[in-house]
């Protein structure tokens, strides 16, 4: 007997607490079994809140600034600061001054203020997930620093895929956040030659057939259309008023898909390349990142052991 | 709370992170506007020469008037972007504001549909701007392949308009082929070479005299034309016989004919927003800034080169001339040479030196060039929008694994625009029908202003955290006023096109045309939708918002 299993799949959330939300929530919007949160987890920024005396704050947040008086708008600035994926934190002008001097404290500030939120996003996750029956798996990005890798670990109510096979049902998912070398060096980056040993050292060692196998790799195709991203100058603008996209996904990520053929492989690492694609019989979807606007793309997929049986890019 | 401008001090700490890039050029966006709004091939090209219709109308006039409607319309569009920075443009606000029925009707029939009947109106462009006067000035008057009359006598039916067309596809099939990055770079040369040439002109205009112009277009039209002598001395005669002389002055502005030719006028610079689909991810306030900038800028900064080179040919002609010589071209009377009156042409006629004629029409031909892509670029991505929601089967957003190009969304604009090119060439009756074609994309707009005015209600919650919820001019959202401003231009627009006979577009077989492709949507979103729900999708639930507590 073939057992069917309904997914649904979200990435590059970049520590917006609406769109962690709307994830929690999302199985039984679209009546989910399993919900799987890609990579890029965590935020970009943190916002500092200024003491101006008293009871008075003041904070930037797109450009724009809010004077804030009193202790409710201080706490709404915070949330609309969380909303959009960032870390607000309260600080002394001074205090401030020395933050932009040190960049040590600067890092053990985010540092502290990154791990605070998935620690309290996964308790979150424990309690709303679990008692409905639930299955969440999350793996990081290449945004992620590798210490949340543990925080994720810890919890009841999500399974960690980094790096290893994990079963769902019948099906066998392959997962890493790891992707090619970028232009901002960040935390989980290979060449294209040590990514593909990366996956292969995982993939091979799927049981399953390719029919029940999944890849959850963060960093889409090359080529596929999946990986257009604007091109960016050497002084990191964007070429061409940010018209002019080009393929910045993985050759390696390709070529393990293109040996495996596994019937899904999930992507997202490149918010603007929202769209699927078909890699020999492998359907390979990136649902995009809206996190900023509090949106939270998705993929709802229905597989029923032997191929796709449908799907959609969802908008939530 | 209260707001100000942004303070000098550190306001934000980044991390290492993929995709924070600095801000864009908005010189960049702005060459993309301004191709958009194309002065030489939509304003010149066919949109000025309607002063020929409503000879009463001050040209001038109209062309300011609509630019500050227009300004409206940059932010209505600057705005959607900032809240909803998405590839799909028009589809993906209508769709999220209004419902994915109506976003993909609208859409479908605005972005896809009817840009494949733009094709042999961008086809007529390039015959009347670079074809034709390239042949006459190489001298072609025989037959063969490239017969002169399928180029200077006929050039809006027949097989000049049908090659024409195909060569547009060609070209635009390219760049869609070869993509967003090779495109924006032939555009950037193309824009300078363009301006080049535009430069040459406006320098030819000024240093030459009305006398200058008379003597240079009756030597251009025996020589080149083979009229006559004294071309000119007949055409203002024919002109004065005729009743179509007199305009009202440069500067003037008779306000009710004025507004009567503005629904001409917009065909050429109704489209700063025509990049709008391609947009993706908008960082905050300052990029809603540039879009504006660069939306607007473009539509200003065209708008001023217009009035310029209008004061240049005015200068060198005589202000009468140019609507005299697009009321011949338009058959309101007979002269010995009725040909375009394209500034390219008029101003390559002051020379008798081939190669400098040729210089001119060809760096002024770049306009058209540069732009040609646009005719299916936007189409493709509205296509992508769709598939990606599942109303448009998977293969509409298949992308070829060697080339990158789209080749389904490509398929989807290439295949059926051959035989409506076909059709539109040797059809007159089915050149009738397409009549309407700016219509339908004018209404598409309107709906899409229409999600623009209630979003702020509809989506408050996407709304409010945009970065454009702190402009509220006079206490309403500034999407809502611009909206409601920008749709009222666009109604006054579909109402004298639909009501008013001298726009030549309140065709009834036409309208019933426009029809069955607004029909043909509904029955593709409705086959889909049942087709889907059998597979277990619903796609009323793929724009639903998940709720967040």
């Amino acid at each position: 007997m073939v057992s069917a299993v309904k997914l649904f799949f979200a990435t590059d959330i970049h520590g917006s607490e609406t769109c962690w939300r709307k994830f929690l929530n999302s199985a039984p919007h679209y009546g989910a079994d399993v919900v799987i949160l890609g990579g890029d987890i965590t935020g970009k920024a943190l916002v500092p809140i200024i003491h101006d005396g008293g009871d008075a704050w003041h904070g930037t947040l797109q450009e724009q600034r809010h004077d804030l008086s009193g202790e409710d708008e201080a706490v709404d600035f915070e949330a609309n600061v969380m909303r959009r994926g960032y870390y607000p934190f309260r600080v002394e002008p001074d205090e401030l001054a020395e933050l932009e001097r040190d960049e040590q404290r600067l890092d053990a500030l985010f540092h502290s203020r990154m791990l605070a939120t998935v620690e309290r996003w996964l308790a979150m996750a424990d309690e709303r997930l679990a008692p409905k029956g639930i299955r969440c798996y999350v793996c990081p990005g290449n945004d992620d620093q590798l210490d949340i890798d543990a925080v994720i670990e810890s919890a009841t109510g999500v399974v960690l895929g980094e790096g290893r096979v994990v079963d769902i049902d019948d099906f066998q998912m392959v997962s890493t956040g790891w992707s090619n070398v970028t232009p901002w060096k960040t935390y989980r980056e290979d060449s294209e030659d040590d990514l593909y040993t990366r996956i292969e050292r995982v993939a091979a060692t799927v049981q399953a057939a390719p029919e029940k196998t999944i890849f959850n790799l963060h960093c889409p195709p090359f080529g596929s259309g999946l990986d257009e991203a604007p091109g960016v100058n050497e002084d990191m603008t964007p070429k061409h008023g940010g018209h002019a996209p080009e393929p910045v996904g993985s050759i390696a990520v390709r070529r393990v898909i293109e040996e495996h053929r596994p019937v899904l492989s999930l992507h997202g690492h490149i918010h603007e390349a929202r769209g699927h694609a078909r890699i020999g019989p492998t359907l390979c979807i990136n649902p995009g990142s809206a996190y900023e606007q509090g949106q939270l793309l998705g993929a709802l997929i229905e597989l029923d052991g032997k191929k796709i049986k449908n799907f959609v890019l969802t908008s939530g | 709370m209260a707001s100000a401008d942004v303070p000098a001090e550190r306001t934000l700490f980044v991390r290492k992170a993929t995709g924070l890039v600095k801000g864009w050029s908005v010189l960049d966006a702005f060459i993309y506007a301004a191709f958009a709004i194309n002065l030489m091939a939509l304003g010149f090209g066919y949109a000025f020469t309607t002063i020929a219709f409503i000879p009463n109308g001050a040209l001038i006039a109209a062309i300011v008037v609509s630019a500050l409607f227009i300004i409206f319309e940059c932010l209505v569009y600057a705005s959607l972007i900032a809240v909803m920075p998405r590839a799909g443009g028009d589809y993906v606000w209508q769709s999220r504001v209004l419902g994915g029925g109506v976003g993909f009707v609208f859409a479908c029939t605005g972005w896809w549909f009817i840009l494949w009947h733009w094709v042999p109106i961008y086809a007529n462009i390039l015959v009347v701007e670079v074809i034709q006067p390239f042949m006459v000035i190489i001298g072609n008057t025989g037959t063969g392949v490239f017969q002169s009359d399928w180029w200077v006598y006929t050039p809006t039916h027949g097989t000049g308009i049908f090659v024409a067309s195909l060569i547009t596809i060609v070209i635009a099939t390219l760049v869609v082929a070869v993509g967003m990055r090779a495109y924006a770079q032939f555009q950037k040369w193309c824009f300078y070479g363009g301006l080049l040439g535009l430069a040459i002109i406006l320098l030819v205009f000024l240093f030459h005299t009305k006398a200058d112009f008379i003597v240079a277009y009756n030597r251009s039209a025996q020589n080149l034309y083979g009229t006559g002598p004294h071309a000119y001395q007949h055409l203002i005669a024919a002109s004065n016989k005729a009743g179509t002389s007199s305009f009202p002055g440069f500067g003037s502005f008779p306000v009710k004919a004025s507004f009567l030719l503005i629904p001409f006028i917009v065909f050429y610079n109704l489209w700063p927003n025509w990049g709008a689909t391609l947009y993706g991810e908008v960082k905050g306030a300052s990029d809603f800034r540039k879009n504006c900038y660069a939306m607007a800028g473009a539509l200003i900064f065209t708008t001023i080169v217009v009035l310029v080179t209008f004061a240049a040919m005015a200068h060198a002609m005589g202000w009468e001339t140019y609507g005299i010589l697009s009321s011949a071209y338009w058959g309101y009377f007979t002269a010995p040479l009725a040909i375009f009156p394209y500034p390219g042409t008029l101003a390559a006629f002051f020379f008798t030196n081939e190669a400098i004629q040729l210089i001119i029409i060809l760096l002024l031909s770049l306009w058209f060039f540069g732009w040609a892509g646009s005719v299916f670029l936007s189409s493709t991505r509205m296509i992508f929008a769709a598939a990606f929601d599942r109303i448009l089967p998977e293969w509409a957003a298949r992308v070829d694994s060697r080339t990158q190009a789209p080749v389904g969304a490509l398929a989807l604009m290439l295949i059926p625009s051959i035989p409506i090119s076909a059709l539109y060439a040797y059809s007159t009756r089915f050149y009738t029908y397409t009549l309407d074609a700016t219509l339908v994309i004018a209404a598409t707009f309107a709906v899409t202003s229409l999600a623009a005015i209630v979003l702020p209600w509809t989506k408050p919650e996407i709304y409010n955290q945009s970065p454009i919820a702190r402009y509220r001019p006079l206490g309403i959202p500034l999407i809502t006023l611009s909206g409601v401003i920008f749709l009222g231009f666009l109604i006054f627009c579909l109402y004298k096109w639909l009501s008013d006979d001298v726009y030549a577009i309140n065709n009834h077989q036409s309208l019933v045309y426009m029809g069955v492709l607004y029909a043909a949507a509904v029955v593709i979103y409705v086959i889909s939708r049942a087709v889907r729900s059998r597979e277990g999708i619903d796609l009323t639930k793929i724009n639903s918002e998940i709720p967040v507590e």
